[in-house]
């Protein structure tokens, strides 16, 4: 636990909202702090019992963060789940809860609206990132409350829920198997990235949202149906090369990621990231969604090259990414990652979406990235190209 | 942040260090005229990069370093000079550098210059593919392969292909060197070959079904010219086939998902 926390909307949105707890209010673990404008039931929730410090707001109401103290004592908010058993009772509550920023929609990312009824849930027990916190650990005696979370997830959809998980014991029981897809997958990322699972299993298109969530929100979700108390801490792995040693810790969405590096830092500069080395961002607080933080050292800032060599190595236009064995490794050869490539870099939204870019969001190119050293910019293309088709399609 | 090293240009150095064997083989058996070639496609090849990095703004690349060589390697005899520096500007300029330099070609610039001298100024002597030479293109496919710097269905499905055909006589085994050397050098490429699993298998053996239809039925011509007409009409072709290949796939995904 760290003493402040930051409350961040889900990466890439920034939701209209309005504020349920002025400055310097006391709030119960689980009170609202906020809610969405369009949709009152969406709520995002004090982590634990505190004062809330400071509250940013963009222009026309919409949500930057929230910082709230650690406030010693204090209750813990109960919710009402005897209407659970329905599905607009299921979604009333997980919005209530705070559960509902867990979820992540595809295509486009982000939360998912409110009445939206996706064409499948994809349950990621498994996270190939470097670093990532093996969510086994995680759901380690929690299974009663994973079956019972991974149950309803039923409720919300026609199809059965697909469970991915590592090679190893069944994380649910035979009576279970019946109302979930186990699919189970290798150990090497980028086989455990969620959007080439929902490629693979359950493509996500403009009218058929498909939606992530992690097996430990699911264990929480267990946990609010049988307690009427949400569970806010999460299972973080600390790392980085930048540390003296990695930890995993219980803490809470939001956590000030120097609270939880400071003690192990090793001397000099370094910068944080909420995420994993390979597609974190740099940031204050962890996000809502993130399982990892990762410390690196801060790199040196190269010396200004001389005028004639930047003249011969800069151009305006980046240089071409040549297909090779690491570039199809790095989209683990879900899709044909040199033709998918080029017609990023082309922009050519029709035949991106006839290959399934619906399905990805950046962390899923993030590897591909890496991969390509200077070269690559495919989360920004891929950014543009989804904006471009969502603006398109909502015309 | 850390950063991967696949750029394009690692892509090149690793691909100058799969050439290497067949590059000291070709210098060790061939003559000082075979090495002049080379430095003067080099020069060739340096002053058009700098003037298209002057007047495009277009990063130079090492590429030409491996165009060069294949040009030395594969072109006609007894050329001169001046008949020489058109083939290599032609195919530099109009299959390569025009399109935005290395890496977005849709030919091998090679492949246009050889063709170029091959159908511009005919007759003059194909040069002979040495056996050490050929030889020395089965480590270079191998460190391409290691590497993943070449397309393996290219190389895998030639080969195969040309096993299969020699056992049942249809290919030639005069044939054998002229054909490794140009399948390694110039289809192998990377950028110029098909890029999709399927069509890169197809590539290879739209290649080696090629090789055989010249063989028998080309009349006078030396193994190293059709290999390399060959190796033109298979790149061509490339684009094709990876659009068979890709409507297969999404014909496979709309029969497994109902959707794309």
């Amino acid at each position: 636990m760290t003493e402040e926390v930051g409350l961040c909307p889900p990466q890439g949105t920034v939701p209209r909202v309005s504020i349920e707890a002025e400055d310097g209010a006391v709030v119960a673990q689980g009170a609202p702090l906020a809610r969405l404008r369009d949709a009152p039931d969406v709520c995002f929730v004090a982590p634990m019992a505190s004062r809330v410090a400071r509250v940013s707001l963009l222009q026309g109401h919409r949500l930057s963060e929230i910082v709230v103290f650690q406030e010693p004592g204090g209750d813990v908010i109960s919710h009402d789940t005897s209407t659970a058993d329905t599905e607009a009772g299921l979604r009333r509550l997980m919005q209530r809860a705070g559960l509902w920023p867990w979820l992540r929609r595809r295509p486009f990312g982000g939360m998912p609206d409110a009445d939206e009824r996706p064409a499948a849930v994809v349950v990621m027990a498994t996270d190939t990132r470097p670093f990532a916190p093996d969510p086994r650990i995680a759901l380690d005696g929690r299974e009663e409350a994973f079956g019972r979370g991974l149950r309803a997830l039923n409720l919300l959809t026609d199809e059965a829920p697909f469970l991915c998980q590592q090679p190893g014991p069944a994380l649910i029981d035979s009576a279970d198997r019946q109302r979930a897809h186990v699919v189970t997958i290798g150990a090497r990322h980028p086989q455990g990235a969620a959007g080439l699972r929902i490629h693979a299993l359950c493509p996500a298109g403009i009218d058929a949202p498909v939606w992530d969530i992690h097996a430990e929100d699911v264990a929480a979700l267990g946990t609010l149906l049988e307690t009427g108390q949400l569970p806010l801490t999460r299972l973080v792995s600390v790392g980085g090369s930048a540390l003296r040693e990695s930890r995993l810790v219980r803490t809470q969405a939001g956590a000030d990621l120097r609270g939880l590096t400071y003690r192990s830092v090793l001397p000099g500069a370094h910068r944080l990231l909420s995420g994993s080395p390979l597609d974190g961002q740099a940031a204050h607080w962890l996000q809502p969604r993130d399982r990892q933080v990762t410390a690196l050292p801060r790199e040196p800032s190269r010396p200004t090259p001389h005028w004639l060599t930047a003249a011969l190595t800069r151009s305006a236009r980046s240089r071409p990414v040549i297909p090779s064995a690491a570039l199809d490794q790095a989209f683990g050869g879900a899709l044909p990652a040199a033709a998918f490539t080029r017609v990023l870099s082309a922009g050519d939204d029709e035949t991106a979406m006839k290959m399934g870019v619906l399905c990805l969001l950046e962390e899923d190119c993030a590897l591909a990235d890496y991969v390509l050293g200077d070269d690559g910019h495919l989360r920004e293309l891929l950014r543009g190209m989804l904006e471009r088709i969502r603006t398109e399609f909502a015309a | 942040m850390t950063r991967g090293i696949w750029t394009r240009e690692t892509v090149v150095v690793l691909l100058l260090v799969a050439y290497l064997p067949l590059a000291l083989f070709w210098v060790w058996f061939g003559d000082i005229q075979e090495l002049q070639r080379l430095a003067l496609a080099l020069l060739v090849l340096a002053i058009w990069q700098l003037v298209f990095l002057l007047a495009r703004a277009q990063p130079v690349s090492l590429s030409a370093v491996i165009t060069a060589l294949a040009i030395a390697m594969l072109t006609p005899e007894g050329l001169g000079a001046f008949r020489l520096i058109l083939g290599i500007s032609f195919g530099a300029v109009m299959g390569e550098l025009v399109f935005g330099g290395w890496g977005r070609n849709v030919v091998n610039p090679a492949t246009v210059a050889l063709s170029f001298l091959g159908f511009g100024f005919p007759g003059f002597t194909w040069p002979e593919i040495l056996l050490p030479v050929a030889w020395a293109a089965i480590p270079a496919a191998a460190i391409g392969l290691m590497t993943g710097v070449m397309p393996a269905g290219v190389l895998l499905s030639a080969a195969l292909g040309a096993t299969i055909a020699v056992a049942i006589g249809v290919l030639p085994g005069f044939v054998l060197p002229a054909a490794g050397v140009v399948l390694v050098l110039l289809v192998a490429d990377p950028v110029t070959s098909a890029t999709t699993r399927l069509g890169r298998w197809l590539n290879g053996l739209l290649f080696l079904a090629l090789v055989i239809l010249f063989a028998n039925a080309w009349h006078g011509a030396a193994p190293v010219q059709f290999a390399v007409a060959a190796a033109l009409l298979t790149s061509l072709a490339a684009p094709v086939l990876d659009e068979v290949a890709l409507a297969l796939w999404y014909a496979q995904r709309w029969r497994r998902h109902g959707r794309h």
